[in-house]
């Protein structure tokens, strides 16, 4: 006989039978995948490479610019590689991305030799060089897109994991100790409910001096906890009469204990979806912005900027067509998974379908 | 017809605005009138374009006391002026100049080259023969934006001087080469005495306002006192009037303009709106503000009016209807004036560039101004072409990157010839600009009086150049990160600045440019886009590293005085350079224009010796033009603001 499986493992027994679910995972995992190895992806930068006796990762440079080393600044190489490297050092070489197209910049002619500048405005039509098309300036849509994942996987994430982090501490707080900690708590929670994000994001955007996509997400993340507060206080207010509760404090467990230790974990599984419907919420409100040209700041590739730009000429429908399906899946998905988790974990709602 | 020039407040006279984050405020004249007016460009609302005047105006008139007619004729030694009519300068001009094209064959043409430009500007930017316009027609212009006051002295958004251009009485105007003049449609005669201190005026006899009262040459001086009196909000025309000593009516007829000093923009100080006095000597007085009282709000619904048109119609957010005064153009029953070709012109207001090209292409409106994208993406299929064409000219309206000279950066000038070093100008102009726009290299339009006789050529990339310019500055990367640092008071500050822009994809891709460029000598820019409004406040209040902007140029240089000198208002930049200071100052008194000229050129060259801009490019004029419509040609300032300017236009009679 099989061991038996705990909370987690049934839930995941029963989410793995929802195939929609399933393939909404996956696809997640899968953009997860495609965000962390971007730069692999698409560049213009080597993944590695050996020069001058050493090994580098200049690649690395697109998470971030001091991650790029110094010497190929010393040495001149103003951001172009491929010639350089074999002109500055025969011996050297380098493993190169998969499309060595920029997400930030066109590719010049001949900057990879043999090969043609990249079209600009309305001639970037999407064609076998450039499979996505290239915008008005000239750069390669999928590296956009493929750049533009991590900054919409980012903002879900860490916007998200504010907003967890907060709601879940104030909801516990609030459902756990009740009394005037419960009253304090559910007003603070009712005046945050009130600020509306997008004019926040618009006004906190417009008063910092360097803004970047760290601030939105800040922001999202700060604002966007009330819901879960809540949910997270009602589950702790129902839990914190359970017995076994009961029976750690006779057990003389302190409060945390019993909050994270024996509540939190029995709690999780209803506050996890509405983190997951968050995630996807929190896209759109990037993309949105990016939309409205309040987003990140150029030349940040981020899913909405690409729709920016078609705004301008809608003839450029590889610039509406493919980022707008990669922002509907991408929601879609995360609001799948959300709903699978939820049909898996709620034992209501298991009964209900039986 | 009178155009008005706005001035603004710190200069003698205003003709360059700021173009900062989208407003473009160009200067200009309204087609039927001399006095030049402000034009917001399309991409951006029709914001106010002219700072509110600040503090209040010295009071006039009222220490001066005019000489007798009598004695000025002894003292002053008079010279003649120019008075001519804006339609008739054209028509000689025209008649000299070949035709390129059959209208026919300029109507199926495509303008996709400067050739087809040129042969559908020669061939439907005609006057009409005799008999040739429809006199009963009606011209549908564009704006961008509603009108927040219809009168004439409360003028300042670019809607209000287009309207004014047609509705507003004036007695100077300038032509197609920016020449000032005095309008024979209101003036006999013009004299400036030798020595630059008067100008003398006799008007025609045959001018009435709009109910009929004669316009005299008491309304002029009149409003001149309303202008300058203090309590009333001017926002645009008083700067340039606050350099006359006095305006003084003699009789109805003839009247003359008292300067403090002799100086060479002293006609562009004599060129305002005029009010009739009529209406206005027994309410102004109880309502200074000219808006709020029952009379003066009625007023703002039924002016009356001086120039050829009045305001038939209006409604708010949505149009405003112009019809022919025919006691404008006849007088005791007699044709005195020519009659303006169109009997109306209504104006519609549409805010997006995209939703006006729609309109335009359903034949709702006339003419727009295109954007470069627009120009040559979108108006090049038969869909366009069915009902329109389009044309180009080079126009006086130029963008630059300033920077900031007090920041630590910039405050040498090796650091700001290398920026321009770094910028690849070249692919800007051809990649961004899709090769539409002319290269700039300095402040002065190239080719114009002003700017000297050798060309500037600009900063072209030099990687090597700007990398040694940044070494010597001491800009070089002493942390090994990559990224040029100095240390500047014991602490290593890094080379990484923000630069500035208005919300708009365009100018942005200009910047990101930049930011490449300059990432490849290890310089950072964070390029943020602002709003319209913030960006203009941080300049004011010089609270940028850098930024990207423009100006539109009027007619004088002299106007530019209060960009570069030491502590100027709209010196933004911070400059500073005690002989520009001394030529500009040399430049006002100097009556001789190419000994003028040749100051404004020794300007022209220090400043791009020392780049406290980089310069870009100037941007011409894109319109496009409905197929039924004749008789656009464009000067420095666009097709309709000089003169004639939109009074040249007219429509074909139906076969």
């Amino acid at each position: 006989m099989a061991a038996v499986d705990g909370f987690w493992g049934q839930a995941w027994r029963r989410y793995r039978r929802r195939p929609l679910a399933m393939a909404a995972l996956l696809f997640v995992v899968g953009l997860a995948a495609v965000a962390v190895l971007a730069p692999a992806i698409a560049g213009t930068k080597p993944v590695v490479c050996r020069y001058k006796g050493r090994l580098y990762a200049p690649c690395l440079a697109y998470f971030d610019r001091r991650l790029e080393p110094a010497i190929f600044a010393k040495d001149k190489f103003r951001g172009s590689y491929p010639r350089n490297l074999a002109a500055k050092d025969p011996q050297s070489w380098a493993i190169w991305p998969l499309v060595f197209q920029d997400p930030y910049r066109a590719v010049r002619a001949d900057e990879w030799p043999g090969r043609p500048e990249n079209p600009a405005m309305d001639k970037g039509v999407p064609s076998r060089a450039h499979p996505f098309g290239t915008d008005q300036a000239g750069v390669d849509v999928f590296a956009k897109m493929v750049h533009g994942t991590t900054v919409a996987l980012l903002v879900g994430f860490v916007s998200m994991g504010i907003a967890g982090t907060i709601g879940i501490v104030v909801g516990a707080l609030g459902g756990y100790c009740g009394g005037w900690v419960d009253a304090l708590t559910s007003r603070i929670t009712e005046i945050v409910m009130c600020v509306p994000t997008l004019v926040l994001i618009l006004a906190i955007m417009a008063i910092i001096e360097k803004p970047t996509i760290w601030h939105t997400m800040a922001i999202i993340g700060f604002t966007g906890w009330t819901g879960i507060a809540r949910l997270t206080r009602g589950e702790f207010l129902r839990l914190k009469g359970a017995e076994y509760v009961t029976a750690a404090r006779a057990a003389g467990a302190g409060p945390v204990r019993i909050m994270l230790r024996h509540i939190l974990p029995n709690a999780l599984a209803p506050i996890l979806v509405p983190i997951t419907f968050g995630i996807a919420a929190a896209i759109l409100v990037e993309s949105g912005l990016s939309f409205l040209g309040f987003g990140s700041p150029p030349p940040t590739a981020s899913w909405g900027s690409i729709l920016n730009g078609a705004r301008s000429n809608l003839g450029m429908w590889w610039l509406v067509v493919f980022p707008g399906v990669a922002i509907f899946l991408t929601v879609l998905a995360y609001n799948l998974v959300g709903e699978g988790l939820q049909e898996a974990t709620d034992p209501r709602l298991r009964e209900a379908r039986k | 017809m009178p155009l008005f020039l706005p001035r603004h407040p710190h200069g003698p006279a205003g003709w360059r605005c700021l173009l900062a984050a989208g407003v473009a405020v160009a200067v200009v004249g309204c087609g039927r009138s001399e006095k030049p007016r402000l034009v917001a460009e399309p991409e951006s609302p029709a914001a106010p374009v002219m700072p509110p005047e600040p503090g209040p105006a010295a009071p006039a008139e009222a220490t001066f006391l005019p000489p007798s007619l009598a004695d000025l004729d002894r003292d002053a030694k008079w010279i003649d002026r120019p008075v001519k009519q804006g339609l008739a300068v054209l028509r000689e001009q025209q008649a000299k100049e070949p035709v390129l094209a059959s209208v026919a064959e300029a109507l199926a043409l495509r303008n996709d080259s400067p050739e087809a430009n040129a042969k559908i500007l020669s061939a439907l930017g005609r006057l009409p023969e005799p008999g040739a316009a429809d006199s009963s027609a009606r011209l549908d212009r564009h704006v961008t934006g509603d009108l927040s006051s219809t009168n004439p002295i409360l003028i300042s958004s670019s809607a209000e001087f287009d309207i004014l251009g047609l509705t507003g009485f004036g007695l100077f105007s300038f032509d197609r080469a920016l020449e000032p003049f005095a309008s024979a449609e209101t003036v006999v005669s013009w004299q400036t005495s030798a020595d630059g201190l008067y100008d003398r005026i006799v008007m025609r006899d045959d001018l009435v306002w709009s109910d009929g009262t004669p316009i005299t040459a008491h309304d002029i001086a009149f409003t001149y006192r309303v202008i300058m009196d203090p309590r009333v909000p001017v926002p645009a025309v008083r700067s340039g009037t606050d350099q006359l000593k006095g305006v003084h009516a003699y009789d109805d007829h003839t009247l003359v303009f008292f300067h403090k000093e002799p100086l060479a923009t002293n006609i562009w100080n004599i060129n305002f709106p005029v009010l009739p006095r009529h209406i206005y000597a027994s309410t102004w007085e109880e309502d200074p503000t000219l808006k709020d009282s029952p009379e003066h709000v009625a007023l703002e619904e039924k002016p009356v009016c001086g120039g050829p048109y009045e305001i038939l119609a209006r409604k708010r957010g949505q149009e405003i209807v112009l019809r022919r005064r025919d006691n404008w153009s006849t007088f005791q029953g007699k044709v005195v004036r020519e009659p303006p070709y169109f009997r109306d012109v209504r104006f519609r207001i549409i805010e997006d560039p995209n939703t006006a090209l729609l309109a335009l292409k359903s034949g709702e409106i006339d003419e727009m101004i295109l954007q470069p994208e627009q120009w040559t993406t979108q108006t090049v299929d038969d869909g366009f072409y069915e009902l329109n064409t389009k044309a180009t000219a080079p126009e006086w309206v130029s963008f630059h990157f300033a920077w900031n000279i007090d920041e630590p950066f910039f405050a040498d000038r090796r650091v700001r010839r290398a920026m321009s070093y770094a910028f690849d100008h070249d692919r800007m102009l051809e990649k961004i600009c899709l090769g539409l726009y002319q290269p700039c290299a300095g402040n002065f339009p190239p080719g114009s009086w002003m700017a000297g006789t050798k060309p500037l050529v600009p900063y072209k990339q030099d990687l090597d150049k700007a990398e040694t310019l940044l070494d010597e500055a001491g800009w070089s990367d002493h942390d090994n990160d990559g990224i040029r640092d100095k240390e500047i008071d014991g602490q290593l500050v890094p080379f990484e600045f923000t630069m500035l822009v208005n919300q708009q994809p365009f100018r942005i891709a200009i910047c990101t440019l930049l930011k490449e460029n300059l990432e490849q000598i290890g310089v950072i820019v964070n390029v943020r886009p602002v709003e319209v409004t913030a960006l203009q406040e941080m300049m004011q209040k010089r609270t940028f590293q850098a930024c990207l902007s423009g100006w539109g140029s009027g007619t004088d240089p002299d106007t530019s005085e209060n960009i570069w000198k030491t502590g100027e208002m709209r010196n933004y930049s911070g400059y500073s350079n005690p002989e520009v200071d001394r030529l500009f100052a040399e430049g006002r008194r100097e009556l001789d224009r190419s000994r003028r000229g040749e100051k404004y050129a020794r300007i022209q060259e220090i400043l791009y010796d020392d780049q406290p801009y980089t310069w870009l490019f100037w941007r011409n004029s894109f319109y496009g033009f409905s197929k039924s419509l004749r008789g656009y040609v464009f000067s420095p300032r666009g097709p309709f603001h000089y003169s004639p300017g939109s009074g040249s236009l007219w429509k074909p009679r139906a076969e």
